[in-house]
């Protein structure tokens, strides 16, 4: 085994990282190639386009598109808006809560995403606790609601499981801002609420676009949520499940997942941008 | 005696922080027009005094009143103040112009208003063609500029400044110093400046509250403080002092350094003699003074303008600290450690001050 050591540091860096990179090829980069290559593969063994075009001139298909981005994008926009205040007061009105807030915010993700959509099943089912609440117990309704598979339940769900990511992403670039910019603008005359909008708001841009894109695009590939919630979605990752497990169509399945992986490319170039203009 | 009501006046104001009297019964009272510092260490209250004025903390008992108006209970933005803040803290994310307009805009001024205010702020700190940069362009004291800009725009009642120049390097510290003292007598501004800086808090006041412990210790012109300083603590922040504690017998006050003559009568049986460097006569001259003391140079520093010794006395060990002049036309040249030489002052130019020397 070579001494590290003697080593250049470029050769080190390259050594120390081969593990994770190895890894993250064979593992993650091979399978995700395997299947968009597979939907450029024709019948014939040569190269196609012709599934893209069908796909993307059949008005189910794009229905399908637009259902899944307007699905993430009110998803995104109720969890940025859940999100902010929970982030303000987590930052500036906490103050030696804030751990046990942050602690709230993360605990949710040590669990299994099917265990908290599960959750919501044994909570909103027709015999559930909220039902039996609100019949037996409090008498406010004659007979139960029906909430599962309602689409208002589903939202509800995935903004559950994704304000966290909005609000830490919110977090971080709050706890930069400087306190003493928003006096200096009550100073001039500024309530606290033009305060906000004219600095405080405009200063957290950034933390905004970086969770809104994180949580748009976890929302686009959601899967468990509306498989366990339903809502009557039908989304790509929904449709790539039916194709692969019950149509059996693995070409127009790989076509499906390289769209859906366009759209999170493009939300992380978006995202680097965003960063990166930060930056300077 | 008092026509002029107070710009700013500040009576019995207290604030705790938790168990800390952060600020204890303080009063003060600012003239028209006058730039009044309050100058201490950190954690004298002077910054909480500030950001009481400001509106940002609220004072536990005491009223605060501005041009005649109690703002005690108002909130920031209706106190009608400029603040210049040490960080600065102009709004990245707009140009020097909009900053500088923020003010006006906020007050509803017309676009043509802003515009032309701005020009003329803007043309005041020299930074006419700067417009349409952004802060983070801009060098510490061209951004302390637009800061000043910013805050003198919206004709402020009174102009508060929290260190303004405390991130700047010394050379332009000083120029600053005149430029915003110019600019606060000829705009005719009322202004409370809080430094921790002795020599900005002297160049630029009219009056300077020194503040310890939450309490301001004493309040004067500057010369004033620096002459007749009337605590131990004041004679030693404000500048230098050599400081003699000892008994009244008769006209003399027996010190560890012998009988020195007194200036004046104290009140009590014990007192302490604050006598300033630049008062201590070494050599000949000092033969047919008073104290009749002598003693031996232990160390020289050269400091351009002056050079300062330290001088053992003879007998009691007590240490004297002494400037002179660096100027070979009074026929001053320099003395070599190891001189023996005779110490002393004209007697009025020792200042009785209470309170003890700060323990070393």
């Amino acid at each position: 085994m070579p001494n590290l050591v003697h080593l250049s540091a470029g050769a080190r860096r390259a050594l120390l990282l081969a593990p994770a990179l190895i890894f993250l090829a064979v593992f993650f980069v091979m399978p995700l190639a395997d299947n968009s290559a597979r939907s450029f593969l024709a019948e014939d063994g040569g190269f196609t386009l012709s599934r893209y075009a069908d796909f993307l001139t059949d008005r189910f298909y794009l229905g399908v598109i637009a259902e899944t981005v307007i699905l993430s994008a009110v998803v995104t926009l109720i969890s940025v808006v859940i999100a902010y205040p929970v982030a303000y007061v987590l930052v500036r009105k906490a103050g030696r809560f804030s751990g046990l807030i942050v602690f709230l915010l993360i605990a949710p993700l040590l669990t299994s995403i099917i265990m908290r959509t599960f959750g919501w099943q044994v909570l909103f089912a027709r015999r559930g606790l909220i039902n039996q609440w609100l019949v037996t117990d409090l008498g406010l309704l004659d007979a139960p609601l029906r909430w599962l598979n309602t689409p208002g339940l589903a939202i509800a769900a995935l903004v559950h499981v994704l304000v966290p990511f909005a609000v830490l992403s919110i977090a971080s670039v709050l706890q930069g801002v400087d306190r003493r910019l928003e006096e200096g603008a009550q100073m001039l005359g500024a309530s606290k609420l033009r305060t906000f909008f004219e600095v405080t708001l405009p200063l957290t841009t950034d933390g905004i676009g970086t969770g809104a894109i994180l949580v748009f695009m976890i929302a686009n590939g959601s899967f468990v949520t509306l498989v366990l919630l339903g809502g009557g979605f039908q989304t790509l990752p929904l449709l790539i499940y039916q194709q692969f497990n019950t149509t059996r169509d693995f070409a127009l399945a790989s076509t499906m997942s390289t769209i859906l992986l366009v759209i999170a490319l493009a939300c992380l170039w978006l995202q680097l941008r965003l960063l990166r203009r930060q930056g300077v | 005696m008092n026509d002029a009501p107070s710009a700013l006046t500040l009576s019995a104001i207290r604030k705790k922080f938790g168990s800390l009297m952060a600020v204890d019964n303080l009063d003060l009272a600012v003239q028209p027009g006058a730039l009044v510092s309050l100058l201490g260490p950190s954690g004298c209250g002077k910054t909480t005094t500030l950001r009481m004025v400001a509106g940002f903390e609220s004072p536990d008992s005491g009223q605060i009143t501005i041009g005649g108006e109690d703002v005690t209970r108002q909130a920031p933005n209706k106190r009608g103040l400029g603040m210049v803040f040490q960080s600065y803290s102009l709004f990245p994310h707009r140009t020097v112009a909009e900053n500088v307009a923020f003010g006006l805009r906020m007050a509803g001024a017309s676009k043509q208003t802003q515009a032309d205010e701005v020009r003329r702020m803007l043309d005041m700190v020299h930074l006419t063609g700067r417009e349409e940069m952004y802060p983070s362009q801009l060098s510490g004291g061209q951004q302390q500029r637009v800061a000043l800009a910013r805050a003198l725009v919206v004709n402020p009642r009174v102009l508060l400044l929290d260190e303004p120049l405390g991130a700047l390097d010394k050379a332009l510290r000083e120029s600053m110093q005149f430029e915003i003292r110019e600019m606060q007598q000829r705009l005719e501004i009322t202004a409370l400046l809080v430094t921790h800086d002795q020599e900005e808090a002297m160049s630029m006041s009219d009056q300077i509250a020194v503040m310890h412990g939450g309490r301001i210790l004493q309040l004067g012109a500057p010369n004033d403080i620096y002459d007749r300083p009337e605590t131990a603590f004041v004679a030693t922040f404000l500048g230098t002092s050599n400081l003699f504690e000892g008994q009244v017998q008769g006209d003399r006050l027996q010190t560890r350094a012998g009988a020195l003559p007194l200036p004046a009568r104290p009140a009590g049986d014990s007192a302490t003699l604050s006598v300033r460097p630049e008062r201590v006569v070494l050599g000949e001259a000092a033969s047919g003074l008073p104290q009749q003391l002598r003693g031996r140079i232990t160390a020289a520093s050269f400091r351009g303008a002056y050079a300062a010794y330290h001088v053992t006395l003879e007998g009691s060990g007590v240490e004297v600290t002494a400037y002179r002049q660096a100027d070979t036309a009074l026929g001053q040249t320099s003395l070599a450690v190891g001189t023996e030489v005779p110490v002393g002052w004209p007697v009025e130019h020792g200042v009785l001050v209470t309170g003890n020397a700060p323990k070393e």
